[in-house]
This record gives structure tokens, sequence and C-alpha cells, in this order.
């Protein structure tokens, strides 16, 4: 585990921030506790900053003549044998999250107020609230306010052309997995949600959703209802892990409104399931005793780091920890998948695509096995239970080629098949 | 009903609240003798003879005056001739005043009413023309008022006079001959805090003090000509602020524009701006529209004055910023 070297008191009292002015070591070199390793100058005198304890000086964050602020690391010390790289795992900012969005910045605009930092989407307050209800990602409405700015008229105007958009396509429907939330899917919207609205609900007892007991059908029901009420013809529906449980009953129930299927590592396909990372998740109350299991879901422990630990326990309060381990006392009692949807897996006969992590710990990826013969079948090497988090650009380009297959296969086709489906 | 002028209003106030309370007194500059520069206390002195009060020019000490008065027991309106002169006064409102219930423990009340008028328009120059509602509205401690018709002018000097705390009130110039509906047999005094929708409208909030929301009413019926609905809210009390008036409006229109006849850089449409901002930021879909004087002393040539201090037309064009 990486060192920080930090200011501490040196800093004085009244300081915020101090000036690096000289490193005595290098990156990689060797060092004993109380060797001096860099001064840094404050307001009122140069201090000399000593190791904290034996080591391999590893990273460092502030250069000579940068200015730093007193909490801050300086730089982190190595134990033997630790990878330099780890140093920089645990720096903040290094855990999986959103890649930057790709959209360009917008061009400098006298209309425009603030909206300076590139790639972030310039919209009224109102306009986010309004589409953020609906569903509908910003990053693909083109904004009539000055300088470019979205406004509610821009969301209105997106919402009453009907949910498929520009260019026909069909919505996409993403179902989150258990103890998860819909911003999950952060990753992954910017690639797909170009051109398409895309719908992201919280299920029963996570996120934004209220905490609720209940079990695969209270689960199922709000979702269904949003399905429901999607104004277009027909939805893209992918799911992951418990989501795709949800997604694969959803198909099953309303096979005419499914464009198409993607299941990711999808419960419901057997009974085996990683008990002790349920029970660790819903019992933790720490970012300490949760993280543990947090990396079990990943092939790489290292991707989750601290600080995804203490945003993931962020959102974990009291009342969302109880409605999920109710929920998964009911779903996996026992260690165990109680639901089996593999007859519906079976029948499924809509585009249909399971992407599956070979280092999968919670839900094994043979039991995506029981998938018919024209689906298609991604098994992932080095990816664990989360293959749209460790390997979002593969799980895009999959989830494009599927949904661009399904909509090239046109109403018409589609049609001509249910009624062959039909006389046949 | 009676259609009366504003000064009359307040001076119909000035004598039900003497005739009710005879702790009740009127002190100032040409107050007494005079009946007032702007004609507000006329007669006041033949009603309540020695309770109406001419005094030397001296503002700084006719506050201390208002300050001690009102602590031992009486219930002093005092006029300071114009709110340009409010700096003189102002140690008395910051550092006694405001503060006296406060550091002692509510032992004494500060029922006083500082009467004073502002704002420019008539070519009165740097020296008589400026608003300085933000200098008071900022001290904790002190009530703000503004009323622009003669019935909230009436109701709202009676429930000043009524007030155990330090009023701040604020006249206009250019209101002084404004004539308006005043019910002579309601006496009861205004709720200060409560602000007032003086039009109905669906697409844009007026947020506008004193004589701006008659600016603010022009505006709107210039808007309504291209068929935007502006709804216009007269504030009346400046400290407090009528923060569910506010959110409710602005909840409903999605767009606001704020209008005080001070200056910009740190005036009273910052504050209103921010406290839109913080309570209703999500209902915004434009930023605020800010509609002030300019940041330059008021100059005394009516043509450039009217380039500094806003008017209806500044507002309708702030609408249409915040609709674009």
């Amino acid at each position: 585990m990486a060192t920080p070297i930090t200011i501490g008191a040196a800093g004085g009292e009244y300081m915020e921030a101090v000036v690096v002015t000289k490193w005595h070591v290098r990156r990689g070199a060797r060092v004993c506790a109380g060797d001096l390793l860099a001064e840094v100058e404050t307001a009122k005198a140069v201090t000399e900053v000593e190791s904290p304890c034996d080591g391999v000086l590893g990273e460092i964050c502030a250069g000579e003549g940068d200015e730093i602020a007193v909490d801050a690391p300086l730089g982190f010390l190595l134990a033997d044998g630790e990878d330099d790289v780890a140093a920089e795992v645990d720096a903040p900012g290094s855990t999986p999250g959103p890649p930057p969005a790709a959209r360009p910045a917008p061009a400098a605009d006298p209309g425009a107020r603030g909206g300076g930092q590139p790639g972030r989407v310039v919209a009224s307050p109102l306009a986010r609230r309004r589409a953020g209800k609906a569903g509908l990602d910003l990053r693909h409405l083109a904004g009539s306010g000055p300088g470019g700015r979205i406004k509610r008229r821009d969301v209105e105007a997106a919402l009453a052309r009907g949910p498929t958009g520009e260019g026909g396509a069909l919505p996409l429907m993403v179902l989150h997995g258990f103890a998860a939330d819909a911003t999950i899917w952060s990753a992954l919207a910017a690639e797909l949600g170009r051109g398409r609205r895309l719908i992201r609900p919280d299920l029963l007892g996570h996120g934004a959703a209220a905490p609720a007991g209940g079990g695969f059908e209270d689960v199922l029901a709000p979702v269904l209802k949003a399905l429901d009420a999607v104004e277009a013809p027909r939805v893209h529906l992918v799911g992951h892990s418990l989501g795709g449980a949800v997604a694969l009953a959803l198909a099953g129930r309303r096979p005419a409104r499914v464009a198409s299927l993607t299941l990711i590592a999808p419960a419901g396909l057997g009974a085996e399931i990683d008990g002790a990372t349920i029970d660790g998740i819903c019992r933790a109350t720490r970012p300490e005793s949760l993280l543990p299991w947090l990396r079990r879901l990943v092939s790489d422990p290292q991707r989750i780091g601290d600080d995804y630990a203490r945003a993931a326990m962020a959102g974990r309060g009291e009342a969302v920890r109880g409605a999920q381990a109710a929920l998964a006392d009911r779903l996996f009692p026992d260690g165990t998948q109680a639901v089996d949807l593999r007859s519906a897996l079976a029948d499924c006969a809509l585009p249909l695509r399971l992407i599956w992590g070979r280092d999968d710990a919670i839900l094994p990826w043979r039991q995506a096995l029981a998938a018919p013969g024209h689906a298609a079948l991604n098994l992932l090497p080095g990816v664990g239970h989360m293959p749209h988090v460790e390997a979002p650009e593969l799980v895009a380009r999959l989830l494009r080629e599927t949904l661009a297959a399904a909509e090239a296969m046109g109403e018409a086709t589609l049609e001509a098949e249910a009624a062959q489906w039909l006389t046949g | 009903m009676a259609t009366i002028r504003y000064a009359e209003a307040l001076n119909l106030a000035l004598r039900e609240e003497m005739a009710r309370d005879d702790t009740v007194f009127v002190f100032g500059e040409d107050v007494a003798t005079y009946g007032g520069v702007f004609k507000v206390t006329q007669g006041l002195r033949d009603a309540y003879g020695d309770r109406v009060r001419d005094t030397p020019i001296s503002e700084q000490t006719l506050t201390a005056m208002a300050v001690t008065a009102a602590m031992t027991g009486t219930r002093p309106v005092l006029e300071i001739m114009y709110a340009d002169f409010l700096p003189l006064s102002l140690d008395a409102l910051v550092n006694q005043a405001s503060i006296y219930h406060y550091i002692w423990n509510e032992q004494v009340t500060m029922p006083f009413v500082l009467r004073t008028q502002g704002g420019g328009g008539v070519g009165t120059g740097a020296q008589h023309a400026k608003s300085l509602d933000a200098m008071v509205a900022h001290i904790p401690g002190l009530k703000v008022v503004a009323p622009v018709t003669p019935a909230d002018a009436r109701a709202l000097l009676k429930a000043a006079i009524r007030d155990p705390h330090p009023v701040i009130f604020l006249e206009h110039k250019l209101l002084y001959n404004l004539r308006g509906e005043v019910d002579e047999a309601d006496e009861a005094p205004a709720e200060i805090g409560r602000a007032r929708v003086a039009r109905a409208g669906r697409d844009v909030t007026i947020l506008a003090t004193s004589r701006m929301v008659l600016e603010a009413q022009k505006a709107a019926e210039e808007l309504a000509g291209e068929g935007v609905s502006a709804e216009v809210i007269d504030l009346r009390s400046l400290r407090p602020l009528d923060l569910d008036a506010i959110t409710a409006s602005v909840a409903r229109t999605n767009h606001a524009v704020v209008v005080n006849e001070g200056w910009r850089f740190c005036g009273y449409t910052a504050e209103l701006a921010a406290t839109i901002m913080d309570h209703a930021f999500d209902d915004l879909d434009a930023p605020v529209e800010r509609v002030a004087a300019r940041d330059m002393p008021i100059p005394y040539a009516e043509t450039l004055e009217r380039e500094v201090i806003p008017d209806s037309a500044d507002i309708a064009a702030a609408a249409r910023r915040a609709l674009a």
C-alpha cells in the first residue's frame, strides 16, 4: 500500500497551500524514515519534509515550483516490491468512472454564460430537471437558447417528436444490477444515447426509486409500466445482472414491444450465485467493509479504489441497505437464485445477445449456455461481473451492432416474420 | 372608497396612528410648520401640536434621537428628507437601532420608523436622486418596506408605526402625486413581508420594487403586445422578503427578471437573483435577468439621467433576453 507524503503541520497556521521549492530524492530512490525528501515554502519559512517511513519514492504529485494544498499528498512512498503503478491506482480520480464526454466544446458565444468546461452540456436547470425525469440524454439535443443553451422547449420538443428521435432510432432502456443504480450506465450512455432516447430507470429499492420490500414481481411491475408508457413502437432492452433478469422477463411479457434484448451477466439462468458477495454488500456500513466485496465484482480488483468505495457507500443509506437486504432475501435466499428464467430465454425469438465476463465471480458465465441458437454470445476475457464498467468500449460496440442489426431488419421484415410465425 | 394621492395616504396613516396612540410623534426637517417638502405631514402640527416637531439639519443626531426615544417608550416617526442622506443615519442604524434588542437580550424594543424618499427621474442630480435600498436592506434587525400604491402606503406606514422593530420606510419622489383608491373605513395595518401580484402572467416573473413596479407594469403591457404574458410582483417589503410569493411565481413562469432603481453592483437585484437561485434553481429555464441603475453617479441632465436609471424599455428588453 502506498504511503502518502504530506506536509502535515509544516504548513503552519492560516496556510492553505505551500510551494514545493526542491525535491531531494528522485522517483525510484530508496529512502529511510526521517530522510529529507523535499523542501516547501510557506508564508513564513522554507520547511523540510521528511520521509514518514522506509520505502521507495513513487509518484510525485507536486513538482518543484508547484503550489499544493497542505492536506494534499506531495507524492507517494512505495513498500518494497510494490508496483509503482499501484500508487497511481490509489490516487483520486483513477477509479473507474465515466469517460469524458465525446461532445466537442461549444463554440464561444457571447450569449452563453459559464459553460466554459469543455464537453459540458449547457442547459438550463429546468431543462436538466425535465430531461432527467424523462430519461432523455441532453448530450444529444441541440439547444435553441443563447449560445446553444438547451432550454425546456428543446427538451419538450424532443419528447414531442417522439421517443424515436431523429433517424427513426428506437429508444434504449437500460436496467442496472442489484445494489447499483442508473448512474452505472454513465460510461455507456455517451456512446449509446447518441441520436436515441435513453431510458434509465432505477429498480425498486435502488437509487432514486423509493426503498420498498417485495420480490421479483414487485421489481418487474414498475419497469413494465415504464415500458408500456413509452410511445415508440418498440424499445431496445439492455439489462445487467438482476436488471438482465428483469429485461428477460419484460421481453417475455411484451415481445412485440422489444426490438432487441441484450443481457449482460444476467441473473435468473441458474441456481448458482456468489451469495457471500450479495450478503457482504448488503451488510457493509462503511467503505472499508464494502471495498472487498466491490472488488469481487471485477476481474482486476485494483480498478476499485477507496474513493470508489466511499462514493458507493455514500449512496447506501440505512433505508437503501434494508430494502436491498430484504430484496436479496427474496431473490437470492441462502445464496441461491430463486428466480429461474431459463425457459423464457429458451423461448425468446427476439434479436438476442448475451455478454459475460470469463472472470465473473458472482454469476458463472457457463449459465450463458442456456441461450437459444440464434443468440450471439460474447464471453469477454479478463472481465468480471461488470463488463459495461470494465470494458465499456467493447460493450458499446457490441450493443451498437445489436441495435443496428435489429433496426436494419426494419418494420416490414419484422412484420413479415411475425406473420410467418403466426401462420406457420 | 376614495381616490387620494400617495402623499395624502401617508398623511392619513400618520393622523390615524397619532390619534390611536399618543406615544406616536413626528419629527424631522421642515415637517411641522412647512408640512414637509413633499406635503406628507401637512396639517399635522395644527392637529397634534408639539407631537410634530421641526429640527435642525443633522440626520446623524436625528436618527440617534429616534433610537433613544424609541427605547424610552415612545414611537417616533422620523423623516429624512432625501434617502441620499441615509449614510449620515447609518451609525445609529447599524450600531444602535438594529442591535440593541439583541445585545440587551430584548430588554428594549425599538419601535421607530424612518421615513425617507429616494430615486430619480426629475433631474435632481447626484446628491438628491439615489436609491440606497440595498444599503439599508443589508442590515439584520431592520425591516425595509417600499409601497407603491396609496393604499399600501397607508397600510404599511400604519404597520411600520406599530411594529416593535425599526422600520425603514422608503418612498419615491415620483410617487407622491400618484392617485389610487383607498378604503378610508379600513384602518387595518398591512402585514410587513407580503408581496403583491400587481399583474398576473404566465411566461416571465418580473420582481420589482417601489416606482419600478410601475415601469414593470408598463413593460408587461408592451410585452403583452408581443404575446408574452409577464407577471409583475410588487415586493412591497424588501426585508423581510416574501420568499413564498417569489418561488411560487418562478415555479410557474420559469423565467425571472429582477428590477430595482439602485445601483447594480452589490445591489438589491443581486440579492434577489441570488435568492431565486438559492430557492428555485431547478425551476429556472434561463439565467435571472437584472435591471438596475448603471454604476455611476446619477446625472443632473435629464437626458443622461434617463440613460442611467432603468425604465420600462430596459425591463421589457430583459424579459426578452430571459425568454430568448
